[in-house]
């Protein structure tokens, strides 16, 4: 289960990735069409429908990705009150219960919207007519991707619950703490300014 | 009753530690068994499609891109380095430069955290070699990193104004103005404490009009940028999400202008900007879902009635939007506070006869005083973290006289509500 894991942290990252680089294109496409809008009065059409494209996808995917760094966010005043380690476990394993509870709601109702968009073959309201089961099924399936990934995680804390190795499971599934998060952002930063001091 | 119980659910969901995402999404859920004879999950998959290929909020990732470029593109040191030639001389020295640099990269920033985190990182090595009261030092650069949020562009307000169907450019002209007014009060408090106490100003700074001169390029990329992405909204040229995909090309052009454009370097702001991004939209997802249960179960009408029943005026109601937002701020998460308030306040005081775009700037400052307010606040945090020695309460301490400037800043715009509106009276 480990290996499936790890080819899962792959792919998510592949994932945040591409999301990522869909958003830098949607971008530059945007100022492009800005710049031939007020030079040539031409527009390109559609750059906008795509950045919207890319943002549905790109976090759809990222969902994964931010649940394996443990960045959702959770107001843990009440959790870093308790102190029964076991106590911690219980919520943390509750926590990603009821994300893969709503997640999972969104994604079988969001399968609806995709097999509408198939079976009746959408096109977006606009210059480009987008078929839309493209985007949609794009989208669709970072979702997917992110339920099962919630539920792989929740059977491997379940696992580490019934083993009584509540290190691994914090270290799966646990609160990040806000000085963690805090730390992390530091570090992104004073890793650019490294970067910079470099001839 | 509905509005007591739907408090006490999603009060209770979010209190048990489970994401925010989820928990306001199952409190959407809940509610809607209890009230609501429409089975409204269904619209779940529609609605996150909907909202979240919304070009508007497009502006969210690309504002929070924009800013990871600028983190490693080093332009804030150099801008930093400025800064001091041009502010120390006054009592308090580099403090004035903390709070300096801080407004000028919140400008091009839209994120508190990543301004404080920023400037903290530059401005820290100087703590020790000029002998200042570092309870004070760490305060300009924990209080200075909220700005990042008021003086647009800035990632809160395009939430609001999604959320409320408010104008974005609107906020951005409303935010300038007491974005102004609050560097100079956080200047103030710096110059007070240190003509009060001398002794905490630190040793004087050489600076000189030839340096000064000299390093005045290096202010320019931030402004330049500045002045594209914000000129380029109010001239009508482009919109607010428009002008931060203009911010992200301008930032990659200076980022290989300084030789530091590399494929590893995409790479790594790609999927930092997906990360975040999604964790915003997450909450985003849970937030829109549970909006749509509160108006379909008639929540903001049964407010609306409650506040007729007990006769509340609309200062009454501004001063209890005020209180909870500054008892929630010290324990709570500032970002999922703000959303998971918003479709609760925000009637409430459109009803009691405010501006929705007033209304947006007082939310930005109160979450600005939640964010450097102890228990919980993200900036003091993240100071702390840089500072990497001594207690988390020095840097509460410090933070202290920042809290009371931010309270006169809100108090002012109670007051004199223009500081707010005329920006957008003459241009909006």
């Amino acid at each position: 289960m480990k290996r499936l894991q790890a080819v899962a942290g792959q792919i998510s990252r592949v994932g945040a990735i591409v999301g990522g680089a869909m958003l830098l294109v949607a971008s530059i496409l945007i100022c492009i069409d800005i710049t031939l809008r007020y030079t040539v009065s031409i527009t390109l059409g559609g750059a906008d429908e795509l950045s919207g494209y890319a943002l549905a996808i790109s976090s759809a995917w990222g969902f994964s990705s931010a649940l394996l760094s443990r960045s959702h966010i959770r107001i843990d005043t009440v959790y870093v009150r308790i102190k029964s380690i076991g106590g911690r476990a219980m919520l943390d394993l509750i926590s990603l219960g009821t994300l893969l509870g709503f997640f999972g709601m969104v994604t079988w109702y969001a399968w609806g919207v995709v097999w509408q968009s198939w079976v009746s073959d959408s096109h977006s309201l606009s210059a480009i007519e987008a078929p839309l089961v493209i985007p949609q099924g794009l989208w669709f399936a970072g979702l997917l991707f992110f339920v099962a990934l919630s539920l792989l995680l929740l059977v491997r804390g379940l696992l580490a619950f019934i083993a009584g190795d509540y290190n691994g499971l914090f270290a799966l599934i646990g609160s990040k703490s806000a000085l963690a998060e805090a730390e992390e952002e530091i570090a992104a930063v004073a890793h650019g300014l490294e970067q910079e001091k470099k001839p | 009753m509905t509005a007591g119980v739907s408090l006490v659910v999603l009060l209770f969901l979010l209190g048990s530690s489970i994401a925010v995402a989820a928990g306001m999404g199952l409190a959407g859920v809940v509610l809607n068994q209890l009230y609501s004879t429409m089975p409204m999950s269904r619209i779940a998959g529609e609605l996150t499609w909907s909202t979240t290929s919304n070009f508007i909020l497009t502006a969210i990732p690309f504002y929070i891109m924009f800013g990871e470029i600028l983190l490693r593109s080093g332009t804030a040191e150099r801008m930093y380095a400025a800064l001091v030639q041009w502010f120390s001389w006054l009592p308090g020295g580099l403090m004035h430069s903390n709070i300096g640099a801080c407004a000028l990269f919140g400008s091009v920033s839209g994120s508190s955290v990543a301004t404080a985190a920023t400037i903290g990182v530059v401005a820290m090595g100087e703590i020790d070699k000029h002998n200042y009261n570092e309870p004070l030092f760490l305060g300009t650069l924990a209080a200075g990193g909220t700005l990042g949020i008021l003086i647009p562009p800035s990632i809160n307000m395009i939430i609001y104004g999604v959320m409320t169907d408010t104008s974005v450019p609107k906020l951005y002209l409303a935010g300038f103005l007491p974005g102004a007014i609050l560097t100079v009060l956080f200047s103030l408090t710096v110059l007070v404490a240190c003509v009060w106490k001398p002794q905490w100003g630190g040793n004087k700074i050489e600076t000189n009009w030839e340096m000064r001169i000299k390093l005045l390029p290096d202010l320019l990329p931030p402004l330049v940028l500045l002045l594209i992405v914000i000129g380029a909204i109010f001239l009508g040229i482009a919109t607010a999400t428009e002008a931060a995909a203009v911010g992200i090309v301008g930032a990659l052009a200076i980022t290989a202008q300084r030789g530091r454009l590399s494929w590893r370097m995409l790479r790594d702001v790609c999927e930092g900007t997906v990360r975040t991004t999604a964790m915003v939209v997450a909450i985003l997802v849970g937030a829109f879902f549970l909006n749509v249960i509160i108006q379909t179960i008639g929540l903001t009408q049964q407010l609306s009635k409650l506040i007729s029943a007990y006769q509340m005026t609309p200062v009454q109601v501004l001063w209890a939007v005020i209180i909870l937002y500054l008892v929630l701020g010290t324990f709570m998460e500032e970002l999922s506070m703000m959303i998971s308030t918003i479709p609760i306040t925000t009637p409430l005081m459109v009803q009691a006869g405010y501006d929705p775009v007033w209304y947006g700037i007082l939310l930005v400052l109160l979450i600005q005083t939640a964010m450097i307010s102890p228990p919980f606040g993200i900036n003091l945090f993240v100071i702390h973290g840089i500072r990497g020695r001594g207690t988390l309460s020095d840097v509460e301490k410090g933070s202290a006289p920042f809290v009371i400037a931010l309270l006169t800043m809100i108090a002012m715009i109670c007051v004199w509500p223009d500081i707010v509106m005329v920006a957008v009276r003459w241009f909006g």
